[in-house]
């Protein structure tokens, strides 16, 4: 007789590293997303040879393996749809290597994001992207969904921070890419491919030098209307701050009774700007940009250059959807893009449609890059307005896509937007990507009945507006 | 569509759709297709193996979408980099790819070559400014992936397949990218480097408090960035605002004056912008006696690799001249020699010894005849066997570029 999957897991890498008690894989069972099943087994590996003897014996079984950071993902990546094995990169949590002259560091997928930038902080150097989960999301699962966060205006997403990766394949055999290899960018495709091509076991990451001169300003609006004509503006006028994230005043109402930080609760909306860069060039970038502020409405303007009066800024932002629990049970994000001249045109009608399913809404979300997350409050036990979640997320979809947006800035398609991904790609594009997948995972084992849409192969592919 | 008799057959298809129509002709015929922009490049890889159509992108041409406020544009393969340059520069905008010739060398090819210029420490390499593309698969169908948005984790990443492919995997039609604000003030320092304090100078470089867009110690070329009597010189181009500019250039001269550089001459604005062109021009500057390598790794031994690389050439009775970029770890080595049968005779040679002894060398431009004599790539990377499989669920009939390719694919 056959091994089970379990038992060959524990007979291999023992029982401090394999789990197959149900107590111990409820905790596997779950994400940040509102599904759960349980897998077969969990493992933990210590180093990457682990890890590939897992994925191995998984292979070999014909069972699913399903990658995991921290579990902090909004749609349902780390859930094991399909049952098999969940491999927790959480012990694998070091920076390797760190070569401050030449700007790079490796560490493993387990390190959380922002302990990666604390421990290099005192070398003059920082990791650039800082998804507002970066005190529990993982440099790994940060790959996985190429995470953006704030600073991504002018620095970019993961994927421009990623220098290479060490990866296993399908067959349980570790491979090693880099962007100075000759060859196709594996490296590239890899990044936001959402657990679905291998599992990074480590990755080489770019730093940048920390800046001379930081400021975080606030600005003030009367409403969410005036706030995003200001966003378009200061894109439109060809300034980049580092950040530029608006809120509006249910996000500060929350915000402020829980952090104090001083946002100020009587404006309708406020900008959150981050200036960094030389000393000779802050004063003149936010006089710039007050004025384009004050041009569109702004009623007050603060300027915070102390390290701690910013940093309570940041983390007030950071932490705004949980402190929205003081005013609903539940709140459901949505993560949509839209080019930033649309930027007033889609909060408008977001917030029409909102009122039509009578719920409240609260914006907090990286305004520059058009990137939106409205949180849509409502109480699980009540069913109308459960329905009315799901109603409202999918009309604010629509509106991004007809606006020429797309259905995930950073937080990816995962479980939850995987019939969604026809809205913005036809059959054929969609064929382009299975033909990626095929490279590194012909079997599906990887994270199985995430980002693609079901009916994929079976020609149900709704047609997307063309973009040629 | 609009054909040219010659050897191989030159298609000019007007649009995606004629393109996507012509590769699905071509797969009828099992005929081989070797994609074209402004030909800048053609000089990377090896010779396609088989080429019975050279498929032209320069009718495919033009703005598809540009709405400055957003810091996007959609733009047609075939457009040539200096005209996307002029149209966005009209909003102040710009495209650092920093491709050479650039009044040729277009906005499809330079991505699909994989072409990363110095300025990429500052903006990202031509990869990560491009935000979406539409290709034409080898089976004639249209693929798009990414968008105009600038953030963007909606299934596979597949511009970045494409990106860097040499046209092996498919035919990109079209480019969507976000555009960069064009600085204030641009400015380029070039000081000569008298061999005794070079390595003084160069260390220097790296420990300016403002960063410049690009660093290059340059030894040779001396059409580029040229300078009266000194054959080896920096070139060190900074970005910013007119007060950030200044503050580089005091700098700069007082780290060049502790390591025992006199001189710096500066150039500002537009001939900043066309001194530095002219320097990327070089890297692809190649006669039927030369040929160029570029080798990529660390910026903290570019110019231990440069040193090298010079004197490899001697024992082979060739010239060497190289970039060293001191930001980007890249290094660019020209060998010459008098005369063009010379150095065919010792092409295998010299070849042989500049791989084993500098890191990661790939051919840049040269000779035909001297291309030919060597593999482009050098040592094949440890992924080699995806690569293979991607190319063939891409291309099984291996009808795109065969052959030119890492590892013969």
């Amino acid at each position: 007789m056959v091994a089970s999957l379990s038992q060959r897991l524990t007979d291999a890498l023992g029982p401090d590293v394999a789990f197959t008690a149900p107590e111990d894989l409820a905790a596997y069972a779950y994400d940040a997303y509102a599904q759960e099943r349980l897998p077969a087994a969990a493992v933990v590996p210590r180093d990457a040879r682990e890890a590939a003897l897992a994925v191995r014996i998984a292979a070999e079984c014909g069972e699913p393996v399903v990658p995991r950071g921290a579990g902090s993902g909004l749609c349902g990546g780390a859930i094991p749809a399909r049952g098999g094995v969940v491999l927790s990169m959480v012990r694998m949590n070091r920076v390797l290597e760190l070569d401050v002259r030449n700007r790079r560091a490796r560490v493993q997928p387990g390190l959380i994001n922002a302990d990666l930038s604390h421990a290099i902080m005192q070398h003059g150097v920082f990791y650039a992207p800082d998804p507002s989960s970066q005190k529990i999301s993982t440099i790994g699962g940060n790959v996985g969904t190429n995470a953006g966060g704030p600073h991504c205006l002018s620095y970019g997403t993961t994927t421009n921070h990623v220098l290479g990766v060490e990866f296993i394949d399908g067959a349980g055999v570790i491979h090693r890419t880099s962007l100075d290899d000759p060859g196709y960018d594996l490296t590239g495709l890899l990044v936001g491919s959402e657990g679905t091509l291998g599992v990074v076991t480590a990755v080489d990451v770019r730093l940048l030098a920390l800046p001379e001169s930081v400021r975080v300003c606030v600005a003030a609006f009367g409403d969410v209307d005036a706030a995003s004509e200001a966003v378009s503006a200061i894109i439109g006028a060809g300034i980049v701050p580092t950040a530029l994230e608006l809120m509006d005043r249910t996000i500060t109402r929350a915000v402020e009774a829980h952090y104090h930080a001083g946002f100020p609760v009587d404006a309708g909306a406020v900008l959150l700007i981050e200036i960094a860069g030389a000393h000779d060039d802050s004063a003149a970038s936010e006089a710039a940009l007050r004025r384009i502020a004050s041009a569109h409405g702004a009623l007050s303007w603060r300027s915070a250059t102390e390290p701690a009066e910013r940093d309570a800024l940041w983390q007030a932002r950071k932490g705004a959807a949980g402190a929205l629990g003081r005013i609903a049970p539940n709140y459901y994000i949505q993560d949509a893009c839209v080019p930033r001249t649309k930027l007033p045109a889609v909060m408008r009608e977001i917030d029409r449609i909102a009122a039509r399913h009578e719920l409240i809404v609260g914006n907090v979300f990286h305004a520059g890059d058009g990137n939106l997350h409205p949180l849509l409050l409502y109480d699980r036990r009540d069913e109308r307005t459960v329905r009315a979640v799901v109603d409202a997320g999918t009309e604010i979809l629509a509106t991004c896509i007809d606006m020429g947006g797309t259905i995930s800035g950073e937080h990816g398609i995962g479980y939850e937007k995987r019939e969604q991904l026809s809205l913005i790609f036809d059959a054929h594009d969609l064929a382009a990507m299975e033909r990626v997948r095929d490279v590194f995972d012909p079997r599906r084992l990887f994270n199985p009945d995430k980002i693609f849409p079901t009916g994929a192969t079976c020609g149900e592919v709704r047609a997307a507006p063309s973009a040629a | 569509m609009t054909t040219t008799a010659s050897s191989p057959r030159v298609l000019a298809p007007a649009d995606a759709n004629e393109v996507a129509a012509t590769l699905r002709a071509c797969a009828n015929d099992g005929a081989a297709i070797v994609a074209q922009g402004g030909g800048t490049l053609q000089s990377i890889g090896n010779a396609p193996t088989r080429c019975d159509v050279m498929l032209s992108l320069e009718r495919v041409r033009g703005f598809a979408e540009y709405d400055p406020r957003d810091l996007t544009a959609g733009i047609f393969a075939g457009t040539p980099l200096a005209e996307v340059a002029r149209t966005l520069r009209e909003f102040g905008q710009q495209l650092p790819f920093d491709a050479p010739l650039a009044a040729r060398a277009t906005i499809g090819g330079t991505i699909a070559a994989g072409w990363a210029g110095p300025r990429r420490g500052r903006y990202g390499r031509p990869r990560d400014l491009l935000i979406g593309t539409t290709v034409a698969l080898a089976d004639g169908t249209l693929a798009h992936a990414g968008g105009m948005v600038v953030k963007n984790v909606t299934g596979y990443d597949m511009s970045k397949a494409y990106a860097g492919s040499l046209g092996t995997l498919a035919i990109i039609v079209r480019a969507n990218v976000k555009a960069v604000p064009r600085p204030a003030a641009l400015r380029l320092a070039v000081a000569p480097i008298p061999p005794d304090v070079s390595d003084r100078a160069i260390a220097g470089i790296g420990t300016l408090a403002i960063e410049p867009s690009a660093a290059l110690a340059i030894d040779g070329f001396t059409q580029a960035a040229p300078l009266a009597h000194a054959t080896r010189r920096l070139v060190v181009f900074f970005e910013g605002s007119e007060a950030l500019v200044e503050r580089a250039t005091r700098e700069l001269r007082s780290v060049l004056g502790a390591a025992g550089v006199a001189e710096t001459q500066l150039a500002d604005g537009d001939a900043a912008d066309r001194i530095f062109a002219g320097v990327i021009d070089a890297y692809v500057d190649a006669n039927d006696r030369s040929l160029t390598y570029r080798s990529t790794g660390l910026p903290s031994t570019a110019w231990a690799r440069a040193q090298a690389a010079t004197a490899l050439g001697a024992p082979f009775g060739l010239a060497g001249e190289t970039i060293a970029d001191l930001r980007t770890g890249d290094v660019i080595v020209r060998a010459s020699a008098r005369r063009a049968a010379r150095f065919a005779e010792v092409v295998a040679g010299y070849d042989a010894t500049v791989r084993r002894t500098i890191e990661r060398t790939t051919v840049l431009a040269g000779a035909p005849a001297l291309r030919a004599a060597i593999d482009a790539w050098g040592a094949v990377p440890s992924t080699i066997d995806a690569m293979r499989r991607l190319k063939t669920h891409f291309d099984p009939a291996n009808v795109l570029a065969p052959g030119r390719y890492v590892g013969g694919i």
